[in-house]
């Protein structure tokens, strides 16, 4: 025979977080990123709906780097699981890309009679697309869930 | 126009570099600052209805398209920034605002090169 467990009456109040919002140095990461997801689409949207002809491959490429920003936006500032993992494809094809078609753009320059994003390794974007795949990949490794945690156990010992 | 980039270019420039000076120091943007943008922002206004007023009389850009793109969105990063600044409290704030004033002195450039080459 067992005995019924006594009722146990628990009085919880609503978790309340009074801390003032702060959202950090990933955030402006992800500033940036927006800011070349927007540049870098709006000026392949333009180059390919106004003068196709003219470059093909680059204005396509320009769009598909924009389109890779928007992703690595996203994933960025979504942070969860699978969205980090899209992360880390975007911020792999940005790095691969940049280091490509900027070696493409100096030895075989008659593939882009225009400028990319990428062309020269980024120097017409003040080479920030060669530099933002590595800070993506910093702030990937930097905020991964499990190094968090672990930062964490360490701290309180 | 040109006399019109010069001059959002100085006031940008020197927002860029206020925060640049607090974001080194650790500091958020503080409310003078927003003062600040808000000028900048009111400098922009003034160079899109400048750059309009030409439009319509005749002149304007060879790529009207680019051209506007970047107007419509120098305008609008300013605001961010200000909504940024009131809801982080942190150093970030101020690299957030050191961030849009270099986006928008870069399309200061690009919007002044357009605007060179006329249709």
């Amino acid at each position: 025979m067992t005995e019924p467990a006594p009722a146990v009456t628990v009085h919880t109040r609503p978790a309340e977080d009074t801390r003032r919002p702060a959202y950090g140095l990933g955030r402006v990461l992800i500033l940036i990123y927006g800011i070349f997801a927007l540049a870098a689409t709006a000026r392949g949207l333009v180059q390919i709906l106004t003068r196709l002809e003219d470059a093909p491959v680059a204005y396509v490429l320009s769009l598909f780097a924009g389109l890779v920003y928007i992703l690595a936006t996203v994933a960025l500032g979504h942070n969860g699981r699978r969205m980090r993992r899209l992360g880390w494809i975007a911020v792999t094809v940005e790095l691969l890309g940049v280091a490509i078609i900027g070696a493409l753009s100096v030895t075989v320059t008659e593939i882009f009679p225009d400028d990319t994003v990428w062309s020269q390794f980024g120097s017409g974007y003040g080479y920030v697309p060669a530099v933002l795949p590595l800070l993506g990949i910093i702030w990937l490794w930097h905020s991964s869930p499990g190094r968090i945690a672990s930062r964490g156990e360490r701290a309180d010992r | 126009m040109f006399v019109s980039v010069l001059l959002a270019s100085a006031v940008l420039a020197a927002l860029g570099l206020w925060g640049a000076w607090r974001a080194l120091r650790g500091q958020p943007v503080v409310f003078v600052q927003l003062i600040g943008a808000a000028v900048a922002e009111l400098a922009l206004v003034v160079q899109a209805v400048v750059a309009l007023a030409s439009a319509l009389t005749g002149g304007g850009p060879a790529d009207p398209w680019t051209f506007w793109g970047y107007i419509v969105t120098s305008l609008v990063l300013l605001p961010v920034a200000a909504v940024w600044a009131m809801a982080d409290r942190t150093r970030s704030s101020s690299v957030a605002l050191l961030v849009m004033c270099l986006a928008l002195l870069a399309m200061q450039l690009r919007i002044y090169q357009l605007w060179e080459v006329v249709a």
